[in-house]
């Protein structure tokens, strides 16, 4: 879908106050009042261009602070209200060569800013605490015994103590928070043997410290005990980041101008105001391109509407004075005025998003294999613990704690804990480079137990304009004469068909005026009384449904072309399969995966691309309540599905099937709302992301096997006393490192893929930079 | 080995005054966008 310009490109619609809040605050600077916004520049591709930005602004008055972030587009801007609008320093901007957007839910960067903060903050605590410690615990490992001095001994002990203090009651916060969040439901999870390791370690460890001689034994883990600590908020760290990544890059796509509308005022003339200061009963004009900004009534004489909306086919539909127009259809030919009906959240527009949320809302979780495998061994563990203490108690009451404690720490939840996000942090950077977004990491596990994928047609399969596929002409005219002289016309009409004939730098021809009719065609009159007209058989001045080339007319859409002679030229226009789509349903095939379109255009139209790509089955002229209705009768059956789509009609299936993909040159909100978005609208890429979310299934199952091996063998030597605490530590260090490498080998993208062939003319989307 | 006796307390002072000094730091917005730096050098003077 091409994302229309603006129609009134002079900023003012950057001063409206309301917008502004969205996405600027009021900050205090040195005794002056400034404003800080957050804005996002397009048109950006390399590094260098920020500093272009940034001096174009710093040399307007007024502005305080102009930084650019090369890797994320984002501009903080910090201006000063009285001296300078923002309008003018978008207008800088453009004048440079870029344009500004005020970013998509600003405010909540500075929460996710503060989240990370804090993250880091009890990452380094830990992190700085545990290599102080293990520089105190280090004599006591390698001195022979006797050789320390035992106050010196106990000095170090005690040293070891207070630096562990805050990492104990700070840094590990999260992991008491969700123990005991945990707790309260009822339920045992990854976080309560970390946390009861982590309390055990530090009691018996402080009772060692102050009372050696006492009844829970002289030995301390503070070295164990931080270490442990460090690396599972290392673990959670970079989670925070890859999401932070995901979720800034979603917003960026999500940033688009306020919209505008043109209003009739009193007066009768026209004013540009924001969406937000239409009501009902407004006459709004909307020129050709535009989006309709609410439900209305149509006032001019006839209109030409792109409801791909409703039916993701940007079929041109003809409208008359009074039919009904809706919210987010595009106006194709012409200005026309429109009564508003409906505004805000009664469109039909709004109607399908409040669909998508419900499906959302109600989507099937599966539950999570770590959940199912991890929780009923954690159970186990603790009792393990619990019944060895008893066990050793009335034996040896120094055992039995270190016996516990052994067993607690060894267990290592850190490999249960890191299992599952190492390999789908791994999995999600080695996608990230290839251009595919990954919005939600258990979607990994979701994407591996599908076994359908549903695709829409148009945009997904198929490429989202026409092509023409032949051109036929009266004897004298060449193929190329005859594309020049349509494309003449066609520069000036939205219309499908002629966006599939214009070619670059032709425009119209001189001294001629030129007239659309909507949804007919074009027509040109010069005053010397020559005519040339493109478009419908009948407006060109040929019978209805005539094919002047000979032979039975070919069921494709079709222009003509004639001038004051006669018949010139007729283009059989075609959809046109993306290149890799044939080789992706077949490769889907092969993986066992079934296939099915889905769609809301003619079932002919339907037939052909099915046929021509191998899926195997096909619905055809659906609705998006049509849409939503075919999956949730396809997981009645049980099955787990996935759905490939762009457009807004696909909204509430992709909200509700287990995984879904949007392509990246699709609706914004769309792809907002899917689990993976793919850039490049590589469908080749959807099938790399089912095998790697395969593969990475397979290597956490591999992690919590090896996690369940390794405490087979070492729970029980621990049990029997076997296992001193240091072992334990050590053992916990290496199992945590091998779940760890064991995630890094698909960071590579491990799965084989065969090489396909390179796609040159990709569809690189137009309405993001 | 008396020196022990003052060095081992105060290391551990100075060990909260580094957390101290990252506190800082990182409040003060140095680790908010750390390829700054890396950036910089695209830039022209």
């Amino acid at each position: 879908m091409i994302e229309p310009q603006p129609v009134t490109d002079d900023f003012c619609v950057f001063d409206d106050t309301d917008e502004q809040r969205a996405f600027t605050r009021p900050v205090h600077e040195g005794g002056r009042e400034l404003a800080e916004s957050v804005l996002v520049v397009q048109g950006m591709f390399c590094a260098a261009c920020a500093d272009t930005v940034e001096s174009a602004l710093e040399r307007r008055p007024g502005v305080a602070l102009a930084q650019v972030q090369a890797a994320t587009r984002r501009l903080t801007l910090r201006w000063d209200p009285g001296l300078t609008k923002l309008s003018d320093l978008a207008r800088a901007v453009s004048v440079a060569g870029y344009r500004l957007l005020p970013l998509a839910e600003a405010l909540s960067l500075n929460r996710r800013r503060a989240e990370t903060r804090r993250a880091l903050w009890r990452l380094f605590v830990a992190g700085f605490c545990m290599m102080q410690v293990m520089m105190y615990a280090w004599p006591a490992y390698v001195a022979a015994p006797g050789d320390i001095p035992p106050d010196i001994d106990q000095l170090l002990r005690w040293a070891s103590w207070v630096i562990s203090l805050p990492v104990v009651f700070f840094a590990s916060g999260p992991f008491f928070a969700s123990a005991w969040a945990d707790l309260r439901q009822g339920r045992i999870g990854m976080d309560t043997p970390v946390s009861l390791g982590i309390l055990v370690t530090f009691a018996v460890s402080s009772a060692a410290t102050f009372d050696p001689t006492g009844p829970w034994g002289s030995e301390v883990w503070f070295d164990s005990l931080t270490m442990f600590v460090f690396f599972l908020l290392g673990g959670r760290y970079l989670e925070l980041k890859a999401r932070d990544r995901t979720a800034g890059a979603l917003d960026e796509l999500m940033s688009r101008l306020p919209a505008q509308a043109e209003r009739r005022t009193a007066d009768g003339s026209w004013a540009t105001v924001t969406l937000r200061r239409l009501v009902v009963g407004d006459v709004v004009r909307v020129q050709a391109g535009q989006a309709f900004a609410g439900d209305g009534e149509l006032l001019s004489e006839s209109a030409s509407v792109d409801e791909a909306l409703l039916t993701g086919e940007s079929e041109p539909l003809a409208r008359r004075r009074g039919d009904a127009v809706i919210a987010g259809s595009h106006n194709l030919a012409g200005p026309v005025e429109v009564r508003l009906t409906r505004l805000g959240t009664d469109t039909r527009f709004a109607q399908i998003v409040a669909l998508m949320e419900r499906a959302a809302a109600e989507k099937p979780r599966l539950a999570q294999l770590a959940d199912r495998i991890a929780a009923p061994f954690l159970v186990l563990v603790v009792l393990a613990a619990a019944a060895a203490m008893l066990w050793w108690w009335p034996r040896d009451s120094h055992q039995a704690l270190a016996v516990a404690v052994a067993v607690l720490i060894v267990t290592c939840p850190c490999a249960l804990s890191l299992a599952t996000p190492a390999a789908m942090l791994a999995s999600a950077g080695a996608l990230a480079r290839r251009g595919v977004l990954v919005r939600r990491l258990q979607a990994f596990e979701d994407l591996a137990a599908v076994d359908t994928v549903v695709f829409d047609k148009t945009g997904t399969l198929t490429q989202d304009h026409l092509h023409l596929r032949t051109v036929r002409c009266r004897p004298g005219v060449t193929a190329e004469e005859a594309r020049r002289l349509a494309a003449e016309l066609a520069a000036v009409s939205h219309h499908p068909v002629s966006r599939a004939l214009v070619e670059p730098a032709r425009s119209a021809p001189e001294g001629a005026t030129l007239a659309e009719v909507a949804g007919q065609g074009v027509a040109a009159h010069w005053p010397d009384g020559r005519v040339r007209r493109l478009g419908s058989a009948r407006f060109v001045g040929l019978a209805d449904e005539a094919w002047p080339a000979g032979g039975p007319p070919p069921e494709a859409p079709m222009a003509h072309l004639s001038d004051e002679q006669g018949w010139v030229a007729s283009f059989v226009l075609d959809e046109v399969l993306r290149p890799d789509a044939r080789l992706a349903i077949a490769r889907l095939q092969a993986l066992g995966v079934k296939t099915h379109l889905l769609t809301g255009d003619r079932v002919a139209a339907a037939r052909r691309v099915a046929l021509l790509t191998g899926v195997d089955s096909l619905r055809a002229q659906a609705s998006p309540e049509d849409k939503l209705a075919e999956v949730l009768a396809l997981q009645a059956q049980g099955r787990c599905v996935a759905m490939v789509g762009d457009g807004l009609n696909d909204g509430p299936v992709l909200a509700r099937a287990q995984a879904s993909f949007a392509l990246g040159h699709g609706v914004p909100l769309a792809q907002a709302r899917s689990d993976f978005v793919v850039q490049a609208s590589r469908l080749g890429d959807v099938v790399d992301t089912l095998q790697l979310a395969r593969a990475t299934m397979r290597t956490v199952r591999q992690n919590l096997a090896w996690a369940a091996a390794y405490n087979a063998v070492c729970v029980p030597l621990a049990l029997i006393g076997w296992m001193p605490p240091w072992l334990a530590g050590l053992g916990m260090a290496a199992s945590s490192l091998f779940v760890i490498a064991n995630a890094l080998r698909l960071s590579r993208g491990a799965t084989p893929v065969a090489p396909m062939a390179q796609q040159k003319d990709l569809p690189w989307t137009l309405s993001t930079s | 080995m008396d020196a022990l006796y003052l060095l081992i307390p105060l290391s551990v002072l100075i060990v909260f005054g580094v957390i101290g000094v990252f506190w800082w730091a990182l409040h003060s917005g140095q680790f908010d966008h750390i390829e700054r730096e890396g950036e910089r050098i695209l830039k022209g003077d």
